[in-house]
């Protein structure tokens, strides 16, 4: 979802994004509709795609890919259907949740309500951080806030 | 003979009213007895009877949630998608089949399975997720590390 590339993609995992946008687009066109039709435009989709499938040309499988790009942009549709809990969705983040350093603000009269539970969490604190120096080394103490 | 048209009449006035007050208290507190006893006389408070009653237990709708998920339904489920999807052959499909190498699909098609499984699930695979999906058992533990499922 973000705009800001941060991985080089090979010419593959583009050409796969690309295909699997375009058929969601299909999808937001067609099968809100007609299902059938949706399947039909896919097909013919794949097929567009299949045509240059053994393309060995390096440039014109670029210029394939970067026309297939465009066409997906002047194409696309306005409004594009998201699944509810993934990113663009109307319910994305909507639950989220606590983060588990809450439970070490609480009060201590507020954990002793819990004895057994946070015992048994100050072992695994105890754990974490030994697991975590065994893997990365100590912690220098001037870098440490 | 008027006064004892009269009488009969007003007799019947009063049959009527009480008809109409007195027994349905008497039936009310009848029932409201029946009730206490029965509340009383079982080894179980009712309202728990009610709360174990398979009606409540199971409910038949999720409104807006969704039936909990096993790692053996999910796993059903992914096979099921699977063994639907056109390209592959059902006898030749197990857990552990590569899609590319042993299934010979090509990766359009495994973008076409993750889409499938998409829809079956209800969230996005991101593509940098996908692509390490190529095996059947893959896609059902990534399903079950997304739902928060370990059993």
């Amino acid at each position: 979802m973000s705009y800001l590339q941060t991985k080089v993609l090979s010419h593959a995992q583009k050409v796969r994004s690309l295909y699997k946008k375009a058929a969601r687009t299909l999808q937001s066109y067609y099968e809100p509709f007609d299902r059938a039709e949706f399947r039909y435009q896919a097909v013919l989709l794949r097929a567009r795609f299949d045509e240059n499938k053994n393309e060995v040309d390096v440039r014109k499988a670029k210029k394939l890919l970067l026309d297939g790009q465009k066409e997906l942009l002047l194409k696309s549709h306005p409004q594009q259907i998201y699944f509810p809990l993934s990113p663009g969705g109307v319910a994305y983040e909507r639950h989220f949740p606590t983060p588990d350093w809450i439970l070490d603000t609480w009060h201590p009269f507020e954990k002793a309500q819990y004895p057994e539970y946070f015992a048994l969490r100050e072992i695994r604190k105890k754990e974490y951080i030994e697991r975590w120096e065994k893997q990365y080394g100590k912690t220098e103490e001037e870098v440490a806030h | 003979m008027a006064t004892l048209l009269k009488n009969v009449r007003s007799f019947s006035t009063i049959a009527n009213f009480l008809v109409r007050t007195t027994v349905p208290r008497l039936g009310a507190v009848a029932l409201m007895r029946q009730l206490n006893c029965h509340h009383h006389c079982s080894s179980r408070p009712l309202q728990l009877q009610i709360l174990q009653s398979p009606f409540f237990s199971q409910p038949l709708r999720w409104y807006a949630g969704k039936p909990p998920l096993t790692l053996e339904s999910i796993q059903k489920r992914v096979e099921l998608v699977l063994r639907l999807y056109d390209k592959i052959n059902p006898d030749k499909l197990t857990l552990d089949s590569h899609f590319i190498n042993d299934l010979s699909l090509d990766s359009l098609d495994q973008v076409e399975i993750i889409m499938a499984i998409e829809d079956e699930f209800g969230f996005e695979i991101p593509d940098a997720d996908s692509e390490r999906l190529m095996r059947p058992r893959d896609i059902v533990q990534y399903i079950a590390d997304k739902e928060d499922i370990f059993d």
